[in-house]
């Protein structure tokens, strides 16, 4: 009798999530994504052609650099945003004077449009007369001019770029998560003895736990999937250097005809495949990543 | 405190929901009230010209006797994904802008619909047939207004401060030009040449494509003559952008360079030359007002004879929807578009280029400062399009542009892309999307000089 | 040592700040120069300060008309998407039942996937079947169903409310509904804001969809359509000045809800936490 109750009231809940997820969220996807057994160009005739597409997919070495690219821009941002965001999270949650504003400081960039990012990066990075080469240049720390957006460095700094505008995101995320610590544990364990250092190891890490691992989650996805910033800036150049794979999908989806440019085709077939080979990667990775990272959540 | 925040929220959203519902029903009485007005929508991805097409527009719904009410719908970027989604939404125009390289696309998803029961032999005659840029398999769809030229565009002072006499018209003299020019300029931060390279395709598109052009091959390599791919003529145009780069005389970070920062480096007088379009002429009387004197001259060829035609784009600009309800209506709104003093004025108002013979025997010189070297002559032409596939793997833009930035093998890298771009035109052919036979007499040259005036 | 260590924690936070702050100062700035003097990029400072942007970019993105539909979805769709995923992410936090997992992993999976507008074409045409196309309606419908990570976090959140809280209530005699509504949800406040901040800031940024729906109702656009219209002008060139300007309008209504959602990260709860 309760059972059935407890059972009642759960599906009630989720219902509405349930419901328009599979109906907004699943059905369009599965909609779109069968095209991945078809030679499909937006128009004409829908070829089935079984695997086809997926055979092509392992011999494209862009693609596969783009997924090179993907680690290496998801890995760096990951490895440089989530320590910095928690140290913000952590300095910031503290009573400490102009808090309130270096806080909201810090979330300015996520609130930036993406359109007009490719000009202000621009005017700072860009080799001929960007303000990072000059500043560097006036004080002598770099002989000659660096070409930040250039075939060397693009990649570095498309990740700063990405850094900068998530920082804010998972200072927040973090933020949030330690109002859960009770202060009392704080200050019993300040009577103990134990320092700044060892609260946060023993103290604020722990008991983060759970929400920590889901901050990671999500920020490794949102690494994973990141494209938009990159698009505006390099558009995936030069040379395919910061090409990621998201933006290898977009770009099969939708080409952009420039003025000048041939017609171009847009391959809907072949980048549902190639979509779809992006999600079982990101899968995988949050898969493992999230039984790798178990031990987080046992926090009770 | 949390209840005041909720309410006003709540508040908020009450007020948006009315007001959003309160325009869904304002849109409804019309259709009730039948036969008073016809009602057609035009759409265009076309911003250079919105407000002159306001005026015309507003002029038409006033005064048209047949009471047909145009509703303007402009788009920009997104212009080609918004028309896809109103096919498919029951949502579709009546009347579309069409471009050279959107209206076979558009003619292959089905959303043209031809024009020959309007064209009176006066029209036929009037409006040239171009096949692919506004006619396909012998049915006419659009009809030409203006077009755009491509050329070399240069700094003139910069040119004289080197000692360049006249522009370039081969590419030695492209390279030797832009390394004389970096040599003047470098002191006060001028280069000899710029190509936006933040999109190969686009930067490729308004260089090397010309200067193929104009040296007699197809700007995208196809061979119209052997119905064949082959990028081989390109070779000597991608080792001349190779040099200019490997000398220093391109201006430092074109790799991430976008066609606004060029034109307005251009403007600052920071690049000696460079490649476009007429647009361009434009650019530097409004939005980046050009601190130098410049002017526009042909492009170069490869070795300095002209065996082909300078492109001239265009060829269509208005077409009609085929699931348009109203064809009459908008047949007659389109030729209200395509009356002689409009597309006089298109030229005249520095838009376009005219490419209606008659009209562009009588329109005047546009009121654009720079634009004469823009106008027709003697080497330009409109090409045939080349058959449109979908090639596997880089692309030729990307390729080339990879070459020149760290170097390699290039008859290796032309070899491959032949062997790509023509295994996927035989695809093409064989699914039966794309038609290509060979034309044995195909001669590049009789392409030019048919707008000269 | 104290003081040394304080020096060192201000000298990394005024760093941080500079560094985040400089690019949106550029922006900032840049919004106020001509377009050829911005988009050459060799000054930080506008040599003349071109405050007819703001007033250019205000009306040719229709600021005041779009606002108010930009508002509209952006509330609507948050309070929806509060809704939904807070009550699914309590069940799954604290219940048992067939179909747990599948509905997770199914929440995970439109994480995965990443295919952009061409979802846009299935979900429009379900909204004609549902009379919702053309209406703003069908687009915050569509922004609600986009919950999978405002789920995931409150659900993350759920985990640090001790379960001992609500076998509390339920002895008190509430039932599962009320225990949600009055005892969860409170101590919920600061994810609750923090996914409140990114579901606003999500929808208000949102373009495609409300583009895609207003194809033929111009009255009912929201500001992002504005704002990207403001690219084009006169001629071949972007009007980068206007889009600068467009932006920098356009983020004043996110600080305000920055500032509520700031509100929530204050220590409020930790006391009720003892109860």
């Amino acid at each position: 009798m309760n059972k059935a109750k407890n059972l009642a009231f759960s599906y009630s809940y989720i219902l509405p999530s349930f419901i328009l997820t599979v109906v907004l969220g699943i059905y369009p996807i599965a909609w779109a994504m069968r095209y991945m057994f078809y030679d499909y160009k937006g128009y004409g005739a829908e070829k089935f052609i079984g695997l086809d597409n997926f055979t092509r997919v392992l011999k494209d070495h862009e693609f596969w650099n783009s997924v090179v690219n993907t680690f290496v821009y998801a890995g760096g941002k990951l490895v440089l945003s989530i320590p910095l965001a928690l140290i913000l999270a952590v300095l910031l949650n503290q009573r400490i004077r102009g808090r309130n504003l270096l806080r909201a400081i810090i979330f300015m960039p996520t609130i930036i449009s993406t359109a007009v990012m490719a000009v202000v990066f621009f005017t700072i990075f860009n080799s001929y007369n960007g303000i990072l080469n000059q500043f560097l240049m006036k004080y002598k720390l770099i002989g000659s001019a660096v070409d930040w957006l250039g075939v060397d460095y693009s990649m570095l700094t498309v990740i700063l770029v990405a850094v900068w505008g998530a920082v804010g995101n998972y200072m927040l995320l973090f933020l949030a998560g330690l109002q859960n610590i009770p202060e009392d544990v704080y200050e019993s364990s300040a009577l103990d003895g134990a320092n700044k250092l060892q609260q946060f190891r023993y103290i604020t890490i722990p008991m983060l736990g759970p929400v920590m691992q889901m901050i990671i989650m999500l920020a490794i996805i949102n690494a994973l999937k990141g494209y938009e910033s990159i698009m505006v800036m390099t558009d995936g150049g030069p040379v395919g250097k910061t090409n990621v794979m998201f933006l290898y999908v977009y770009k099969l989806f939708f080409p952009t005809a420039g003025s000048g440019a041939a017609t171009q085709i847009q391959e809907m077939g072949y980048g549902s495949a190639v979509a779809f080979v992006t999600a079982v990667i990101v899968g995988l990775i949050t898969i493992l990543y999230f039984y790798g990272s178990k031990r987080m959540s046992q926090y009770e | 405190m949390k209840k005041k925040l909720w309410t006003a929220a709540l508040c908020v959203a009450i007020i948006g929901g009315i007001s959003a519902c309160g325009s869904k029903e304002s849109s409804n009485p019309e259709s009730g009230s039948s036969g008073a007005k016809t009602k057609i929508t035009y759409w265009t991805g076309d911003r250079h010209d919105s407000e002159y097409i306001k005026e015309l527009v507003d002029e038409y719904n006033q005064t048209n006797p047949d009471h047909i009410e145009v509703e303007l719908v402009i788009k920009g970027d997104d212009f080609d994904q918004a028309l896809d989604m109103s096919f498919q939404t029951s949502e579709a125009p009546d009347v579309i802008r069409v471009k050279e390289n959107t209206i076979q696309t558009f003619y292959k998803k089905g959303f043209l619909a031809p024009i020959d029961e309007f064209m009176t032999d006066e029209l036929k005659e009037k409006f040239p047939l171009m096949d692919n840029l506004n006619s396909f398999d012998g049915k006419r769809y659009s009809l030409p207004n203006y077009g755009t030229t491509m050329r070399l565009i240069y700094n003139k002072e910069l040119f004289e401060k080197a000692g360049i006499a006249s522009p370039p018209t081969t590419l030695d003299e492209l390279v030797a030009d832009a390394k004389k020019i970096t040599e003047v300029g470098k002191g006060s931060g001028a280069y000899g040449f710029a190509q936006n390279f933040k999109s190969p395709a686009s930067a490729l598109g308004r260089s090397a494509r010309v200067i193929a052009e104009v040296s007699g091959y197809g700007g995208f390599g196809y061979d119209f003559k052997t119905a064949r791919y082959d990028f081989s003529p390109f070779k000597p145009i991608i080792e001349a952008f190779k040099q200019i780069k490997d000398d220093g005389s391109m201006l430092p970070g074109v790799e991430s360079l976008d066609i606004d920062p060029l034109r307005a480096q251009f403007a600052e007088g920071k690049i000696g030359m460079y490649l476009s379009f007429s647009a361009e002429a434009g650019v530097y009387q409004s939005q980046f007002p050009a601190k130098i004197d410049w002017a526009a001259a042909p492009a170069p060829s490869i070795d300095g004879s002209f065996k082909g035609a300078s492109g001239f784009l265009g060829g269509q600009w208005l077409a009609i929807s085929s699931k348009t309800q109203e064809k009459e209506a908008a047949w007659k709104f389109m030729q209200y578009m395509y009356n002689d003093s409009t597309l006089k004025q298109y030229q005249e108002k520095g838009f376009g280029i005219a490419m209606v013979p008659s009209v562009s025997e009588a329109a005047a010189t546009p009121s654009v400062k720079g634009i004469e070297g823009f106008l027709p002559n003697k080497y330009d032409g409109v090409w045939p399009v080349a058959p449109t596939v979908a090639v596997q793997g880089t692309k030729s833009d990307d390729a080339f542009f990879k070459y020149i930035v760290s170097g390699g093998d290039l008859d290796a890298i032309t070899a491959d892309l032949n062997q790509r771009y023509n295994s996927a035109l035989d695809a093409a052919k064989a699914s039966g999307e794309v038609k290509a036979e060979p034309m044995p007499d195909f001669d590049p040259a009789k392409l030019a000089g048919q707008y000269t005036k | 040592m104290k003081i040394a260590s304080r020096a060192v924690m201000w000298v990394f936070l005024l760093l941080v700040a500079f560094l985040t702050l400089f690019p949106v100062l550029i922006t900032i700035l840049g919004s106020f120069k001509t377009n050829a003097e911005l988009t050459a990029g060799a000054t930080v400072m506008p040599t003349i300060w071109q405050f007819s942007n703001y007033a250019e970019a205000w009306k040719q993105a229709n600021f005041s008309t779009y606002t108010v539909n930009s508002l509209f979805v952006a509330v609507t769709s948050t309070i929806g998407i509060l809704f939904v995923s807070s009550m699914a992410a309590y069940v799954v936090n604290r219940m048992e039942f067939p179909g747990k997992k599948a509905y997770v992993g199914m929440q995970a999976f439109t994480m995965f996937v990443a295919i952009g507008a061409v979802v846009l074409r299935p979900q429009f045409e379900l909204m004609i079947k549902l009379h919702l196309h053309n209406t703003l309606w069908g687009v915050v419908l569509i922004l609600i169903s986009a919950h999978a990570s405002a789920f995931f976090i409150l659900q993350s959140f759920m985990t640090g409310i001790p379960k001992e809280l609500d076998e509390a209530a339920r002895i008190d005699g509430c039932s599962r509904g009320r225990t949600f509504w009055t005892i969860v949800l409170p101590l919920l406040t600061p994810g609750l804001g923090v996914c409140a901040l990114f579901a606003f800031r999500g929808a208000w940024n949102e373009y495609l969809l409300p583009f895609v729906f207003t194809l033929s109702k111009p009255e009912l656009q929201t500001l992002t359509v504005g704002l990207a219209n403001l690219k084009y002008g006169v001629s071949a060139a972007s009007q980068t000045h206007y889009m600068m300007a467009g932006a920098c309008l356009s983020i004043l209504p996110i600080l305000v809800v920055y500032l509520f959602a700031n509100k929530s990260f204050m220590k409020m709860t930790a006391g009720s936490l003892k109860g």
